[in-house]
């Protein structure tokens, strides 16, 4: 395969860091989990040139590493935000309105399912059960947990976390 | 050995079979549909299901299972049936049924068992597919709406072809087959992911909306294009080869194919073709007919008589090249030679002197059970792919080990422990010394029945593995584990391959891979062998032929050289376009200019041919009767598919036409008569047409007797200069052939240079950049492509183009210094 067809056309990433990480993982078994979760940690997601980097580096298929990419939850290939928020359309959460709730984040930030702003500042998920159906409807935004939420709730916790960094 | 029952039926098998097998052996045949014959076990389709007495219960997958003894099977009953009929009805919830729009009806496992099981209605209802098809490439089109998820494609890429393009992606519902990033399919082009696809979801873009199966007479042959001689089956309709079919049964490939034999036969059909033959009067070639140019080919030969020089490529079938030796008696020249001369002269008397044969010791299957293999020179990727699948196999299921001694990283440098000794051009034979030496060195070379052992240690007093690692970069340890690997392999491998644009050092580098086959005992040992691999698909069966320079005749390079200087009269040059493809265009050009009477033979208005006097159409593989020699000394029979376009002939028709009107009385009654003929003399005399059966004929058995005489060999030189040019063979194309063909073209179309990364980016280059080339007093204007293969310094530029001029620039040398300038 040509240059070409790897090119892609992401912005150009240091891929000093990648290199440091694989550093680690060359001539290990069973290195591409890890040092993909490091990979991810060092860069907030997994740059598409540091896919083909590994591959290169560890020697495996690129399509085999994007077959791992895709199959696990964990790993994203685009960029995420700053703050990820986790709209619950559990069985509890949709009786009680999660669609209203999704929507709403859909309307102020311009975001629906697995995707992110692009000030980078916010992802939205929307999420099996996270186990507070008492407080239902819930959404989570990082760390934190809101529930028994209604349209003006939800504007009030977006307006907080905009005022933040 | 086990014995089992199966449907009432005993059933004696090897303990390493499967239930299916054991079946199969027995002439009962279960559905399968992801199961493969060549692929490991997988079982995740179910259609195979069986039931077993002894593991009541539940149904058994018969394609993974192993037989065990005293194993009751039964391979079909009402429980079975509807188990299987379920499968099938849940295949088909998703499956888009377009069966009367789809290619592969007729053929397709999931439309036949459907049909058999008689699934006329689903008691599941779900969403049907709706992926979008990918289209971008030429060669083959992928839809996914129709794939069963029997992961043959994503196992074939891998297992057999190492390149990997596949994988499953998502998971539950959304699973499916995508390559990196779900984009287009940008790889080899082999094609090997369409064969498997037992349904529509993979298909040949060439062969869309062309025929149905059942339309095609399908014909077995040999691929005209590499040494490796893989049997092509070509997909007939209304006298066109469409396509070409999958056929693991025939021949040593296991249906395994690369682009250029599965892809590259488009040539054949090629509108370009010579229909006639042509004249040229008042210096323009005019269409004449067959009469008026034999007689003039026969009156300038014989005004030329022992000043006539005949040229001819490895292309051509024994009994064509027989009948060529005869054309040449008959006028009474002794100057005859194939493939530009060098390039298969010095391998060939490197290994004569050393093991006594010219050919190949052992055949390709023995390959596969090799413990260690050394590759030399050539990724055989680029010039054998199917050989290079087998080497595939030998590294990844039998763990052998794998050795490249090369100027570049390849294919071959990414298989699992896979050791590359790079090293400058030129230099690859220190690199071998240093491996003879080694062995000699820590007591571990066979000298039982080794002649000249004494001379050789001489001549590798310099070789020490610290002088040759000094020398070429590569780490002594790396030397060490090589020697020691192949020393200790009970079977092992030496690949060695040759042709037009590898001609440097072949004498001394045969030698040397010679004297290490010795050393190391893999030299006359059964199950081991040197594989010499000529890069056209009859170059072996013109070493076999001698189709050489007679008593005092010329090598094709002489005789080059003799008509630039008036004394060669007239040349012949038949199947090959030397103007592009011979080391050295200004001397070719001599040579035209300089012979009177210039008779060129092709299917195509070559460079060469459109300088001619007279030019005879000739026939492609397709369209001949005969056989070929492939590089593991096997005669394989060619079978005609179609008939020729126009007037044009095949080479056999057109040399027994020339020696009647030479004047020749013997008239041979066809191919087999020609055969027999041909045989006195030469390695094929105890082999009757009738044997070539469907493995074809190994002449010299599996292993070939050899001589064991090292030859001592000097080590080689690069050239030093910030940047050097080397040449070969791209894995797309084969000779200038290929070029002619829309297949390998779809995926390169133009010539191009290659940089290594570091080297691009010193220079500042990205792919697609137009740069200068310099080097021998002349410039190439070249787009360059960058990628991870080539060492700093080095750079690489296919030979195949005619429109790159690069033997301008090459001479035969093994590399040629270059300065780039964009
Ligand atoms: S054509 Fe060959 S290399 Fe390409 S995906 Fe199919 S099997 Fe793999
Ligand atoms: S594309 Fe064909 S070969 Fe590949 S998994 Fe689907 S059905 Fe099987
Ligand atoms: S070019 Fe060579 S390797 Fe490829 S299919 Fe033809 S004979 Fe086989
Ligand atoms: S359904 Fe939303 S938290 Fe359980
Ligand atoms: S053929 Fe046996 S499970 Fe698919």
């Amino acid at each position: 395969m040509t240059e070409a067809a790897e090119q892609v056309t992401e912005p150009d990433i240091d891929l000093t860091g990648a290199n440091a990480i694989l550093d680690k993982y060359v001539d290990m078994h069973g290195a591409l989990m890890p040092a993909l979760q490091e990979i991810q940690e060092f860069y907030g997601y997994i740059p598409e040139s540091t896919v083909h980097l590994t591959a290169e580096r560890l020697n495996v298929y690129t399509s085999q590493i994007y077959g791992v990419l895709t199959f696990y939850a964990q790993f994203h290939l685009q960029p995420r935000g700053k703050y990820i928020v986790r709209v619950c359309m559990g069985t509890a959460c949709h009786v009680k309105g999660a669609g209203r709730i999704a929507d709403t984040i859909k309307d102020r930030l311009g975001v629906g399912h697995a995707e992110t702003t692009d000030d980078l500042k916010f992802t939205a998920e929307y999420v099996a059960c996270i186990g507070a159906c008492g407080m239902a409807p819930v959404i989570m935004v990082n760390d934190g947990t809101y529930g028994s939420l209604t349209v003006q709730k939800v504007d009030e916790v977006i307006e907080k976390y905009q005022a933040m960094e | 050995m086990v014995t089992l029952t199966i449907d009432g039926k005993q059933v004696t098998v090897a303990r390493t079979a499967t239930i299916y097998d054991a079946a199969k052996e027995a002439g009962i045949n279960i559905p399968v549909l992801c199961y493969a014959k060549k692929l490991l076990p997988y079982g995740a389709c179910r259609v195979c299901l069986v039931e077993v007495e002894q593991m009541k219960g539940r149904l058994i997958p018969s394609c993974t299972t192993p037989v065990t003894d005293g194993m009751v099977v039964t391979t079909d009953s009402e429980e079975i049936r509807k188990v299987r009929k379920t499968v099938l009805e849940f295949l088909l919830v998703n499956h888009v049924v377009e069966c009367p729009v789809c290619d592969k009806g007729g053929e397709c496992d999931l439309q036949d068992l459907t049909y058999e099981y008689e699934v006329v209605a689903n008691r599941f209802q779900g969403e049907k597919f709706d992926l979008p098809t990918d289209e971008v490439n030429p060669l083959i089109e992928r839809n996914m709406n129709r794939c069963v998820l029997c992961g043959k494609c994503v196992r074939v890429c891998d297992e057999i072809v190492g390149y990997g393009s596949y994988s499953f992606i998502n998971r539950g519902f959304e699973t499916k087959i995508a390559t990196a990033f779900d984009r287009g399919l940008d790889c080899e082009f082999c094609g090997q992911c369409v064969s498997m696809c037992p349904v529509g979801a993979i298909l040949p873009r060439p062969f869309k909306f062309k025929a149905r199966p059942w339309q095609l007479k399908e014909v077995d042959t040999v691929c005209g294009y590499c040494g490796n001689g893989c049997t092509v089956t070509l997909g007939v309709k209304a006298n066109k080869v469409e396509t070409i079919r999958f056929n693991d049964k025939t021949g040593v490939n296991d249906g395994n194919l690369c682009i250029r034999g599965r892809f590259g036969y488009s040539y054949v059909n090629s509108t370009e073709r010579l229909t006639t033959p042509l004249i040229r009067k008042d210096g323009q070639l005019v269409k004449a007919g067959w009469d008026e140019a034999l007689a003039a080919v026969s009156k300038g030969f014989k005004a030329a008589g022992k000043n006539l020089g005949i040229i001819t490529g490895a292309r051509l079938t024994n009994e064509e090249f027989y009948l060529l030796k005869k054309v040449a008696a008959t006028v009474g020249t002794t100057n005859l030679d194939h493939s530009g001369g060098e390039c298969y002269k010095g391998v060939t008397e490197g290994l004569k002197q050393t093991l006594g044969v010219t050919a190949s010791t052992a055949t390709f299957p023995q390959v596969e059970k090799a413990d260690a293999i050394l590759a030399i020179r050539s990724d055989f990727y680029e010039t054998h792919p199917v050989f290079g699948m087998v080497v595939n196999q030998a590294v990844k299921r039998n763990h052998a080990k794998l050795s490249i001694v090369a100027d570049k990283r390849g294919k071959f440098g990414k298989l699992p422990d896979a050791r590359s000794l790079v090293t400058k051009p030129g230099l690859e034979l220190n690199v071998l010394n240093g491996i003879a030496r080694v062995l000699l060195d820590e007591g571990l070379a066979v000298t039982d029945g080794v002649a000249g052992l004494d001379e050789l240690k001489k001549a590798l007093a310099g070789f020490a593995p610290e002088q040759v690692a000094a020398a070429t970069g590569v780490t002594v340890d790396a030397l060490q584990q090589t020697a020691r690997e192949l020393a200790a392999a009970k079977n092992s491998a030496i690949l060695l391959a040759y042709g037009l644009p590898y001609t440097a050092y072949s004498k001394e580098l045969a030698t040397a891979a010679a004297n290490i086959a010795i050393l190391t005992g893999n030299a006359g040992r059964e199950g081991s062998g040197l594989y010499l691999c000529g890069e056209k698909a009859n170059s072996q069966g013109a070493i076999d032929l001698a189709v050489l320079p007679g008593n005092q005749g010329l090598g094709a390079q002489a005789m080059l050289a003799a008509a630039a200087a008036g004394q060669v009269r007239s040349l012949y040059i038949v199947n090959e376009d030397p103007l592009v493809s011979y080391p050295d265009q200004g001397k070719v050009e001599a040579a035209l200019a300089g012979a009177e009477f210039v008779v060129v033979q092709d299917l195509f208005l070559t460079e060469t041919a459109k300088q001619a006097d007279v030019v005879l159409p000739a026939a492609s593989f397709a369209e001949k009767d005969g056989t070929f020699t492939n590089a593991e000394r096997r005669l394989q029979r060619l079978h005609p598919g179609i008939t020729s376009p126009g007037s044009a002939k095949t080479d056999q028709a057109i040399f027994q036409a020339l020696l009647v009107s030479l004047g020749d009385k013997v008239v041979y009654t066809g191919t087999e008569a020609i055969f027999d003929a041909l045989k006195a003399g030469t390695p094929y005399a105890g082999i009757g047409y009738a044997d070539i059966g469907l493995q074809g004929a190994v002449w010299g058995g599996d292993h070939l007797t050899v001589s064991k005489q090292l030859v001592p060999v000097g080590g080689g030189a690069t050239v030093d200069a910030p940047f050097q040019l080397v040449t070969g063979s791209a894995l797309y194309h084969s000779g200038t052939m290929s070029t002619h063909a829309s297949g390998p073209n779809a995926v390169i179309s133009a010539p191009y240079v290659e940089f290594g990364r570091e080297d691009a980016a010193a220079l500042q280059l990205v792919d697609g950049d137009m740069v200068q080339v310099k080097g021998s007093g002349c410039e190439l204007q070249l787009q360059a492509r960058v990628d991870n293969r080539l060492p700093q310094g080095v750079l690489f530029a296919p030979y195949h183009f005619a429109s790159a001029g690069l033997n301008r620039l090459y001479k035969g040398e093994a590399s040629v210094a270059v300065e780039i300038s964009k």
